[in-house]
């Protein structure tokens, strides 16, 4: 537990060291920022603007943050060759990459925290309660922890930029995963429409993680839906990180 | 000498951004304006490769919309206003209700397309049961437009919608009433003055308008009586019960407070003293 704790933080100071971090964080703020001059420009509601644009900087900006500092986490140790110091210490390679991982996760918290923080005080300084926000701003983060948990385990096996690849790949087909159900309507032959059913169910659906719309229409999600997802979302997490532990556990280092 | 060729080459680029930039202004103004709108897609498909931003991108379309529509030298700029405004931007975010009334407005205010504009007025109440200010609005275009009875239905809708404010259906009876068809315009005001959510102002209104409307609908049944009798008998009656003797009303009305209505026999006109006090 020590390990984990002790490289999850080290992951963490050393994200923190990153300059491009703060960048990413710095063009999310500075655009929920113009999001109040870029509503003038509307006829109408514009705090919907300022709300749309802050929860899709959070979000966009998260998943850069994913990709850029996930995929190499792992690659790093490799090519800076300090993952022998480490494993030679008393810490399994399950608990190196599972503390890669929370490293992440409370990297991307915090992002989540302080931008969501801003967009906050942007639609409360539009005369808006913002509370409405929590529940889309809470799913972005767990789906950003599900897009860091495909970065690590891509990371545990490939290069930056075939697992940088791989990750954009999955968020793109978590959010298109609708089309296997289109694409099973059309299909003739049973083999093709099982394949369809197949990957539907087993790649991950991202939309199920969106209530951006919900929250800014200040809609009522349906009961249970947050727990669910939630549910969903973390347990999917969990289950790629198990899969990165055991692909890790194989690697072999030349 | 390597100093000068870079100074020139410099030059040379910077001259070259500035021209090219201007001349491709040139070309993109002389193009009709609304080629460009040709190819916005249907926002069922925008949405599809929006990965989960459909609302930031129906908010993009929005703020396009609102300038390319504020410049009024486009040529032929309604043509695309309903696909814009219906297709893309409410298929984007079914939920945004701005693009709904704003693109009637300019289909109908400005577009002179009256239809188009209900029509996109229907389509964002359906998808937003709750939203009554749509109906409401398309109610006065209605209105605006001479059409009473469609007014009326769609105050009635927008009353009907989940917590519209109940002086709705003060508009829906005003409607009716100017339909012509008093007798339903009395009962629509009676619904007003019998319904406990309204306040005392709203219930004296409805009981004014019972009253005007009682006093119209009587003088135009004794008017109507008049004319036949003439039409009978080559003369304007003499007194108003001839009416009842000649068979032609079975009992002569009288006015809200009760008294019998005043007629000129030289005039054949039929007024009442209850008309006078309306609207006080």
């Amino acid at each position: 537990m020590n390990a984990i704790v002790a490289i999850a933080l080290n992951t963490f100071r050393e994200a923190i060291r990153d300059r491009i971090l703060y960048l990413i964080l710095a063009f999310a703020l500075v655009l929920i920022a113009v999001s109040h001059f870029v509503s003038l420009l509307t006829v109408g509601s514009e705090v919907k603007i300022v709300k749309d644009l802050g929860l899709s900087a959070i979000s966009f900006f998260g998943l850069l943050t994913a990709v850029f500092v996930g995929v190499s986490l792992v690659f790093k140790e490799i090519e800076r060759r300090t993952i022998y110091t480490l494993l030679a210490q008393p810490v399994r390679r399950w608990q190196f990459v599972f503390g890669k991982y929370v490293g992440l996760s409370i990297v991307l918290g915090s992002s989540v925290v302080l931008t969501g923080a801003a967009l906050l005080v942007a639609v409360a300084l539009k005369g808006e309660s913002p509370f409405g926000l929590l529940p889309a701003i809470a799913l972005v983060l767990v789906e950003l922890e599900l897009i860091a948990a495909f970065a690590v385990l891509f990371s545990s096996f490939t290069n930056p930029i075939l697992a940088a690849v791989g990750t954009m790949a999955t968020y793109v087909v978590g959010h298109l995963s609708w089309s296997f159900d289109l694409l099973e309507k059309r299909m003739a032959g049973d083999m093709g429409k099982a394949i369809c059913r197949g990957l539907h169910a087993v790649l991950p659906n991202l939309d199920r993680l969106n209530v951006k719309a919900s929250a800014v229409h200040g809609l009522a999600l349906p009961p249970g839906y947050f727990a669910a997802a939630l549910v969903y979302g973390l347990s999917y997490a969990v289950l790629i990180v198990i899969l990165a532990c055991l692909i890790f556990e194989r690697r072999e280092f030349v | 000498m390597r100093r000068v060729f870079i100074v020139g080459l410099l030059a040379l680029a910077v001259f070259g951004v500035g021209s090219a930039r201007a001349r491709l202004a040139d070309i993109d103004a002389a193009k009709s304006g609304t080629k460009d709108l040709l190819y916005m897609p249907n926002g069922k498909y925008l949405k599809a490769i929006s990965l989960g931003h459909a609302p930031l991108l129906a908010d993009f379309v929005y703020l396009w919309a609102i300038q390319y529509y504020s410049d009024y030298s486009q040529e032929d700029r309604y043509r695309y206003v309903e696909h814009v405004f219906g297709d893309v931007i409410a298929e984007l975010d079914p939920g945004y209700i701005d693009p709904y009334w704003l693109g009637a407005l300019i289909l109908t205010t400005e577009g002179r397309d009256e239809e188009a504009g209900l029509r996109l007025l229907d389509r964002g109440f359906e998808k937003n049961p709750s939203q009554w200010i749509l109906p409401f609005l398309a109610g006065w275009e209605c209105q605006r437009f001479g059409q009473f009875d469609r007014a009326a239905a769609y105050f009635d809708r927008a009353a009907k919608a989940p917590g519209a404010p109940p002086d709705l259906f003060r508009l829906k009876a005003g409607m009716t009433a100017r339909t012509g068809n008093l007798k339903e315009a009395i009962a629509r005001w009676q619904d007003v003055l019998d319904d406990p959510r309204n306040n005392d102002e709203a219930r004296a209104i409805a009981a004014r308008q019972i009253r005007t409307l009682s006093v119209r609908a009587d003088v135009e049944a004794l008017d109507t009586a008049i004319a036949t009798y003439r039409e009978r008998n080559g003369r304007l009656p003499r007194r108003l019960d001839e009416l009842v003797r000649a068979g032609i009303l079975s009992a002569l009305p009288s006015d809200p407070d009760g008294n019998a209505y005043a007629y000129d026999p030289s005039a054949g006109t039929v007024f009442s003293a209850a008309s006078r006090v309306l609207g006080s």
